[in-house]
């Protein structure tokens, strides 16, 4: 409860004042970004989607197989000792077994390719379901290898977050029916965590000057906080064509950002941001034109086969021109997201500099290694900030994920995703993706300290632990065009705070 | 310090205008802080005088009451619908923390809001204005007012907050240091370079061009003239969008064009009293047409909008140089001096023609095929004088070019002409001229015809 009277003295309600502020500086920024998910140029579409399935379970299987006999060797249950099988094809009725292999969700609502080609379907249909849960029982859990696949049952299944494409290794036997009874399973759980600061180099020299000159300019008032730097997430900007129902909220967010709304002691929090980083959707979804009629008159503007009246320029000019007031003073990051204006199959590679015409002067060059003060990539986008190893999406695989799980736990599964070691499972069967034959990058091959996923329709956070003592900070960045809200992570603790911008009015 | 009072007074009270801090701040370069100040101020001073005169809105910050206690622990007990269905083993609570909430408030309902808070940490006022707000959506316009105001000039004068680490991209067609103190001639062409930006030049930055470049061209010979000045009819269309490109992405052009009303005013001034001093000797570098108006014929009219643009964007030029170095105003007024003297003669076109590519060219780059570097051409350009007049003369200037790289040793006098007429030229201007024969690039499909 707070009165007028208690902050009729506070800093900026009185006559203005002759002394000149002092002016903040922004807190450096270190950064690198990892570009793991960049796709070439030149890149072919002919391959088969298989070799991402091959390459994901032999790069997790190792690891998985030692947890496994780890856990479940010399295991025995009825007077049978379990044993281990490399294939699921060498499963043999009634034996206590163990074996690892890809999970692949059986769903009746998911959409399903091999259907569309047998009934001569050709144009993939928008995902229209919800979720692919059925409520009636029908999905089934299998688990399948180069060699084969077989069903799984078993209560035990309901306990964990199952999608398709994950790694696991169940323990269990083959009934009658051949299926495959599970009485355990396992995923391969956090990978090996890297040090702090292990790619970039903490700037000594610099810094301790600039705390040497904090400490000793402001003691005391310091409040919590004060002094480590920070970055701000945001996601789902959505700049809106007609729309102009939060343009306030946007402008707000840029003041602050800006450091130009608050007062004194509120601004020099906000100079600790060193980074702002867009986890997707900053440009809003197209309008539809809700009278049909006139289509036929545009019609005649056509050229080149390309309607130029279905496009509307609004959004991206609006979204220009907030990086580039914003650019001075802050260096950003920007991921594409499912709404942007990049390739919609992950993983989405950098939105064009071609679509910032004010601020692609920030843009580093293509080829010139150092990263831009505006950085453009890809989603999934990894890299190192402050020297903590982050992980970030613009929410797709997420989003796809959750159709699979009668949940709406969605930090429970990011944090599957970890336990995984996957951030797309889903990705190719559903989550549309290159088809990839070398490398299988959605494969987290070092854990992250921090993973956030973007355009999520609420905030949440949580540290999950790994079993080498890993600690992974779980973000779920919440669409500012639903929520108004941003996300500030302290870069020292990785401590989450969050910022809502709300409009009061008598309306 | 009271200047505030008045441009408050007039905007709010008379004009019945919402002004936020931030148009404050730019309007009257203070510090956002003070410009925030200034409208409390006012706010109270006018209220005080009359009640409800002017109304504010607020800008609260500061930490809200949770507004019930499980609300924030996402997941908790407001889901267990879904929890008890599958998932009684995973542990979902999201952490809860701190959230600090940012609220523009009418000032009517600034109490209410207030009470909602269980802490502020900052408050001051975003805005008045003569009438309640009602939307505040109302106010996106002001804010966005603010920021086009703010446009070109430097942020560090409201002070937000200023970031010593920042870089920038250098736009490559920027000339590293503008060769001012070489000679009024060198100093003429550089600053030109730098309105027209080219992709091409990404290898280096030009050199600064020495003098003896330039000079060959001024004493261009004229024999070649009457085949070339055939040839450029066709292409004299070409330059104006690429000036129009290099215009637009010319931050500085707003200003530049702000001012060169009044500027071209003061050159006329000026030539009045220099006429004299301007004989043909040493203004080689901006050169009257119909010298010898023999050529007259042959060479086709330039459109009259063209031109207008093309005079205004060289006037800016002329004006940018003007600012540079003082002596180059000796040399500017040339071109008015032959306006007015040329009035009666329409477009006499003949002109000496710098048909010596070879000599005032400058290749930065010439790796993967391809030239690329620029040119000393000469302009035609149009201009309207005072009294109406369209006068044609001629200039030299700078285009960069791209192209094949057989294309140099021996170019045939008419393609060579008819590329460098083409303005500063994009690639594929450039490639047009290669040798290449018919095909052509398909840029050429969509230039303007």
């Amino acid at each position: 409860m707070v009165t007028l009277d208690e902050i009729a003295d506070l800093g900026l309600l009185q006559k203005p004042s002759s002394k000149a502020p002092e002016p903040l500086e922004r807190s450096d920024s270190s950064y690198k970004s990892l570009g793991s998910f960049a796709l070439e140029k030149d890149r072919q579409y002919q391959q088969q989607f298989a070799d991402i399935y091959f390459l994901r379970l032999t790069k997790i299987k190792p690891a998985l197989e030692q947890i496994a006999s780890k856990a479940w060797k010399g295991t025995i249950i009825s007077g049978e000792t379990a044993k281990q099988v490399e294939r699921v094809l060498d499963v043999r009725q009634g034996e206590l077994c163990w074996v690892t292999g890809t999970v692949y969700m059986d769903m009746p609502l998911k959409p399903n390719i091999l259907e569309d080609v047998s009934k001569d379907r050709w144009i993939s249909a928008p995902p229209s379901a919800k979720k692919y849960y059925s409520e009636d029982g029908s999905d089934a859990v299998m688990l399948e290898d180069d060699s084969g696949r077989i069903r799984l049952i078993g209560d035990i299944l309901k306990n964990h977050l199952l999608v398709t494409g994950c790694i696991i290794a169940a323990i269990g036997t083959e009934n009658a029916n051949g299926e495959f009874d599970v009485i355990d399973l396992r995923f391969a759980d956090l990978a090996p965590q890297p040090k702090r600061w292990e790619l970039t180099k903490q700037i000594p020299g610099r810094k301790d000057e600039d705390e040497d000159v904090d400490m000793a300019d402001s003691p005391s008032p310091s409040s919590s906080g004060q002094g480590s730097k920070k970055i701000a997430i945001v996601s789902g900007l959505e700049f809106p064509g007609s729309d102009t129902s939060y343009t306030v909220e946007l402008n707000l967010l840029l003041e602050y950002l800006l450091g130009e709304a608050l007062d004194p002691s509120a601004q020099k929090e906000v100079a600790q941001i060193s980074r702002l980083i867009i986890a997707g959707n900053s440009i809003g979804a197209e309008q539809k034109p809700l009278a049909a009629e006139d289509t036929t008159e545009k019609r005649a503007h056509k050229k080149y086969g390309y309607d130029s009246s279905t496009y509307d320029p609004v959004p991206s000019n609006l979204f220009d021109d907030f990086l580039s007031e914003l650019l001075p003073t802050m260096p950003v990051t920007l991921l594409p997201g499912a709404l942007d204006p990049a390739n919609s199959s992950y993983p989405q590679q950098p939105i064009h500099a071609a679509m910032f015409p004010n601020s692609r002067s920030y843009i580093s060059l293509p080829g010139s290694g150092e990263p831009g003060w505006l950085d453009t990539v890809t989603n999934p986008w990894e890299g190192e900030v402050e020297g903590w190893r982050v992980l970030g999406t613009g929410g797709q695989n997420l989003d796809d994920m959750f159709k699979y799980i009668d949940s709406d736990d969605r930090l429970g599964m990011m944090e599957a995703m970890c336990r995984y070691r996957c951030s797309a499972p889903t990705a190719p069967d559903t989550l549309w993706s290159y088809p990839f034959q070398e490398d299988e990058p959605y494969i987290m091959k070092q854990c992250p300290h921090l993973y956030f996923v973007g355009s999520q329709p609420e905030f949440g956070t949580r540290v999950i632990e790994g079993p080498d003592k890993q600690m992974v900070r779980l973000v779920l960045v919440p669409s500012f065009s639903g929520t108004r809200e941003i996300v500030l992570l302290d870069m020292e603790t990785l401590d989450v705070t969050k910022v809502k911008i709300a409009t009061v009015s008598s309306l | 310090m009271d200047d505030y009072k008045k441009f408050l007074g007039e905007t709010v009270l008379t004009e019945e205008k919402v002004i936020t801090y931030q148009l404050l701040s730019r309007a009257l370069q203070v510090n956002v802080n003070v410009a925030k100040q200034m409208l409390y101020d006012f706010h109270r001073t006018q209220n005080a005088r009359r009640v409800e005169s002017v109304h504010a809105t607020y800008l609260v910050y500061g930490v809200k009451k949770a507004e019930d206690g499980t609300s924030q622990s996402r997941n908790g007990i407001n889901d267990d619908v879904d929890m008890t269905s599958s998932m009684p083993e995973v542990d979902s609570l999201g952490e809860v923390v701190p959230t600090l909430t940012l609220s523009l408030i009418q000032e009517e309902r600034l109490r209410d809001a207030l009470a909602e808070y269980e802490e502020v940490s900052s408050i001051h006022v975003y805005s008045v204005g003569p009438h309640p707000a009602k939307d505040l959506a109302l106010l996106a316009d002001v804010a966005q007012k603010a920021l086009m105001l703010h446009g070109s000039q430097d942020t560090k004068a409201y002070a937000t907050i200023h970031n010593p680490f920042v870089h920038q991209r250098e736009r490559k067609d920027r000339p590293v240091a503008a060769p001012v103190k070489t000679a009024p001639i060198a100093t003429k062409v550089a600053p030109r370079q730098e309105a027209k930006p080219s992709f091409f030049k990404t290898a280096a930055p030009a050199p600064p061009k020495p003098k003896g470049d330039v000079k060959p061209l001024a004493e261009a010979p004229s024999e070649t003239e009457k085949a070339t000045s055939s040839a450029t009819a066709p292409f004299s269309k070409k330059p104006t969008p690429s000036l129009k490109r290099g215009g637009s992405s010319n931050s500085a052009g707003g200003i530049m064009q702000a001012f060169s009303k009044a500027a071209t005013k003061k050159i006329k001034k000026e030539t009045e009293t220099s006429q004299p001093a301007t004989p043909s000797g040493d203004d080689s570098s901006i050169q009257p047409l119909s010298d010898d108006g023999e050529d007259d014929s042959e060479v086709v009219p330039q459109p009259k909008s063209r031109a207008g643009q093309k005079s205004k964007s060289e006037r800016e030029e002329a004006l940018r140089q003007m600012m540079e170095q003082d002596d180059v105003e000796e040399e500017e007024p040339a071109e008015t001096p032959h306006e007015d003297d040329r009035m009666d003669d329409e477009e006499p076109p003949a002109e000496p023609e710098p048909p010596k590519e070879e000599k005032a060219e400058v290749i930065t780059t010439s790796g993967d095929g391809r030239r690329r570097g620029k040119r000393k051409i000469m302009k035609k350009k149009q201009i309207m004088d005072d009294q109406g007049y369209l006068v044609t003369i001629q200039e030299p200037g700078w285009e960069s070019f791209s192209e094949d790289e057989p294309a140099p040793p021996p170019p045939p006098k008419a393609k060579a002409a008819s590329s460098g007429h083409s303005g500063p030229a994009l690639a594929s201007k450039g490639k047009k001229n290669a040798p290449k024969g018919s095909q052509g690039s398909i840029m050429s499909f969509f230039s303007k015809k």
